[in-house]
Formats: C-alpha cells, structure tokens, sequence
C-alpha cells in the first residue's frame, strides 16, 4: 500500500503542472501575496482546459501539502494557520471549475425547461388532432351523406367505401391523439396507457409487444406520465433500431422502487463501443434526462444479436429537485 | 473613488487582482467572494489582452439601499464584438463550452451589462454583492 500512495505522489508531483503547483503553493505559504494566486488561478484553468478533473487537482494540493509538512517543523498554531492558507490557494485553483458547474447547472434548468414546453406541445397537438380534425372529419361524413341522396346505388355503394375508409383514418387518428397525450393515463392509470400504446405500436410497426404488470397502486400524475414517455421512447427505439419482432415490458414494483424492463429479441448493439464511437442515442439521452428528474436509474443489457434490455427503476417518492441558486442580484427594499 | 489599472499584457492581470482582492476584503467579502471578485477580474482582463490588445479595468464601490457592492468595468478599444449574442452563448468556442470567459464571469457575478461596437471597442460592466 505504502508503495502504491509513493508511486502515485511521485507521479502526480513529478511532471510539470504538479511541480508548478506545488511550487506556487510553497510560495504562497512562505510569502504569501496575490502572485501564487494568480498562478493557482492559472493552473486551475489550465487544469479545466487541458481536461483535467477537480480530484486530480485536490488530490494535487493534499500532496503538495503533506509534502511540505513533512520536510518543515511546523509548531501546531503555524500548521494550522498554514492549513487555512492553503485552502485559500486551493479556492483559488477552484474558481474556474466553479463557473463551469454553474454553467452545468444552468443548462440542466434550460433542459428541464425545454421538456416542460415539449410536453405542453405535444398536449396542443393531441388535443388539435383530436378535437379539430374529428369535428372536420365528422363534418365529411355528413357531407357525404349528402351528396350521395338520390345517387344510384352503385354510386353509393362507392361512396360508402370511401366512408369506411374515412372512418379508418378517423380511428388512425383518434389513437395518435390519445397516444401522444393519453388521456386514459389520468383516468385509469399507467397499465392500460401502456396497454393501448403497445396495442397501438404493435400494429404499426408489426411488433408483437406483450404488457405484464404487477403494479396495483395509482402513481402520482407526472411520475406517470414520465414514466410513460420514457416507454414511448424506448418502444420508439425499438422500432428505429433494433429490428426485433417480439418485445416485452413488465411493470411492478420492488420496495420503494418502481421497476420497469423492456427487453427485445432485435439485433442489439455493443454498449461500450455505441458510448465510445457513436453520437449518443437521442432516445437514451431523452430516457435518461427524464430519469434524472425523477431520481432513477437506467440499466442497459446489450450485446450484438443479443436483443436489448432496457431496466428502469425509480423511487416512488419523487426525489424534490432543487431549481438552482438563483444569482443574487440588487438587494431589494422589501429585502 | 475608481481604481484603475491599465491592462496591456498578460502581466497586468496581476495588479488588477490586488486591487480587487483589496476593495473586496475591505468591503467585508467572504472569502469565496473575494475569490469569485478576482477570477471575474483575470477573465475579464483576460480577454481584453486576447481579443483587444490593450484596455483597462476600472474598480469601484457601490451603495445601494445600504448594501455594499464592488463593481468592475473591463475597457478596450479593439476591435469590438461582432455578435454579442454568440459571445456569451455556451458552445461557440471549447474555453465557452466549459463555461468559461464571458458566460462564466456572468454567472459569478450579480449584474452584468456590455457594451461593444464593431471597431470602437467593448465595456464590460459587472456588479458584486456582499452577501447579507
């Protein structure tokens, strides 16, 4: 063990950024001054630019610092005087990986955000198709009726034809509309939401999707309804990629967890090179974004010609999120 | 009373932070605000040596409704920025993408306005709190 912690502090202070760093806080400790900080300031963006990570640089300063511990006879009071310094100059190696957790933090909101006025167009466009392109649709038929009066009947026959093939699309629409906003999600909960979007999916895309549900409670609204869109995108997915021709979803509930799997027989891919080599999954971005929100965690089983296998879990309790810090601004009277 | 420091190479960046450092210790600033104060300062000053060539940055106090504030004004005569509104977006350039330069000193900071003319040079103009 001994070896490994020298190995390693040989390594970290040997190069040049740990030398400069080390240095710099040497200087720092003995003279003090806004010079070393500055060069903490420095190292610390040339840390962040360069790809370097906060542990390295802390795990930098705490060797850095027992080094000069151990070749000075520091008196209790001046250590810890000394200590306090250092943790100055350590802020200071901080200051710009703090802006870029801001700005990290910031985009999160912006991302959140984004999917709220997602959501809220989605809804317009459901309710447009259902509403509007019904009453339309309802409207045709009566014309049609219309017109066809006094026809000969071969004429009519024809004409009734046309009817049922409006009344197809009239159904094609009806369930596109409840799909993308499903109505049935607030009434009669998530199982049969999923039902109908897998009844609905299936047929489309010449899938076989089977629903298995062990879940008996209601689930808070939203936690539904994210739960829901993330199983549109995984079925989504499924049908962009993976070429399969059976696909099950299970739905139950383990503990506190809310447990959803959904595992196809398609071709699969290779987690690893997929994450390394290709842009990244829009759809798992999506699955993983809304999980986020909700405090849950995707598991991806995959191999090449070994299906996929996508395992959700999410806490019942929804995990609060906290907005941000909103900057200070200009104090305020009522402040 | 405005301190000014006169910005023409990277050097310079370092008396600009003592005076900032100063007036915000002097103003009471936490620790990790005096620390913020003189990161927005080297961003700031950066920037003018980067794109500008020369400026400078000018530090005062503020009062308002019995708060004590530090407000920092980075000046250059360069060549000004072209668009604003690409400049302090994430993403244009890597240093932007990781939140630094403009972005990054907007977010330290409680205020922040700019002004910049294509060939008449760019002011910025941030504000700093001391936190009640």
């Amino acid at each position: 063990m001994e070896g490994d912690v020298a190995t390693f502090e040989t390594g970290i202070l040997a190069d040049e950024f740990g030398r400069e760093y080390a240095g710099a806080l040497e200087r720092y400790l003995a003279a003090g001054g806004e010079a070393p900080l500055l060069a903490a300031y420095e190292l610390g963006r040339q840390g962040l630019t360069g790809g370097g990570g906060v542990l390295q640089i802390v795990g930098l300063h705490h060797l850095a610092l027992a080094r000069l511990f151990a070749t000075g006879e520091e008196e209790p009071q001046s250590a810890a005087r000394a200590i306090s310094r250092a943790g100055e100059f350590c802020a200071e190696s901080m200051s710009t990986f703090e802006m870029t957790l801001r700005a990290i933090g910031e985009t999160n909101i912006a991302l959140r955000k984004l999917n709220d006025t997602l959501e809220e167009e989605v809804q317009r466009i459901a309710l447009a198709l259902h509403d509007d392109a019904g009453q339309l649709m309802v409207a045709v038929h009566l014309a049609l009726d219309d017109a066809v009066r006094g026809l000969p009947a071969d004429v009519q026959g024809r004409i009734c034809g046309v009817k049922a093939l409006l009344g197809l699309v009239e159904e094609r629409i009806r369930d596109l509309s409840h799909e993308l906003r499903p109505a049935m999600l607030d009434h009669l909960g998530l199982v049969p939401a999923v039902e109908f979007l897998a009844a609905n999916v299936g047929q489309r895309a010449g899938l076989n999707i089977t629903v298995t549900s062990t879940l008996k409670d209601m689930l808070p609204p939203k936690f539904a309804l994210s739960l829901y869109r993330i199983i549109q995108e995984a079925l989504a997915n499924v049908r962009r990629h993976a070429h399969a021709s059976r696909v099950q979803i299970q739905l139950g509930k383990r503990g506190t967890l809310m447990r959803c799997v959904i595992s196809d027989d398609g071709i699969g891919f290779d987690p690893v090179v997929t994450a390394k080599t290709a842009r990244p999954g829009l759809g798992l971005v999506g699955i993983r974004e809304r999980l986020n929100t909700l405090g849950g965690k995707l598991r991806i089983q995959s191999g090449k010609g070994r299906g996929t296998k996508l395992e959700i879990t999410a806490p019942f309790v929804q995990v609060k999120h906290a907005d941000s810090n909103p900057p200070r601004r200009r104090p305020s009277r009522s402040a | 009373m405005v301190l000014c420091t006169p910005i023409r190479a990277y050097g310079d960046i370092l008396e600009a932070r003592k005076q900032g450092r100063a007036l915000a210790s002097e103003l009471g600033f936490s620790s990790i605000d005096c620390t913020l104060v003189v990161t927005a300062i080297s961003e700031l000053a950066r920037n003018i040596v980067l794109y500008a060539g020369e400026g400078e940055i000018r530090l005062s106090r503020e009062r308002h409704l019995g708060a004590n504030g530090i407000t920092i004004t980075a000046c250059d005569h360069g060549p000004g920025i072209r668009d604003l509104r690409n400049a302090l977006q994430e993403g244009g350039s890597t240093l932007r993408g990781l939140g630094l330069g403009l972005p990054g000193v907007r977010r330290i900071m409680d205020e922040f306005d700019i002004q910049s003319r294509p060939t008449r040079g760019t002011t910025v103009t941030v504000k700093k709190w001391k936190a009640t």
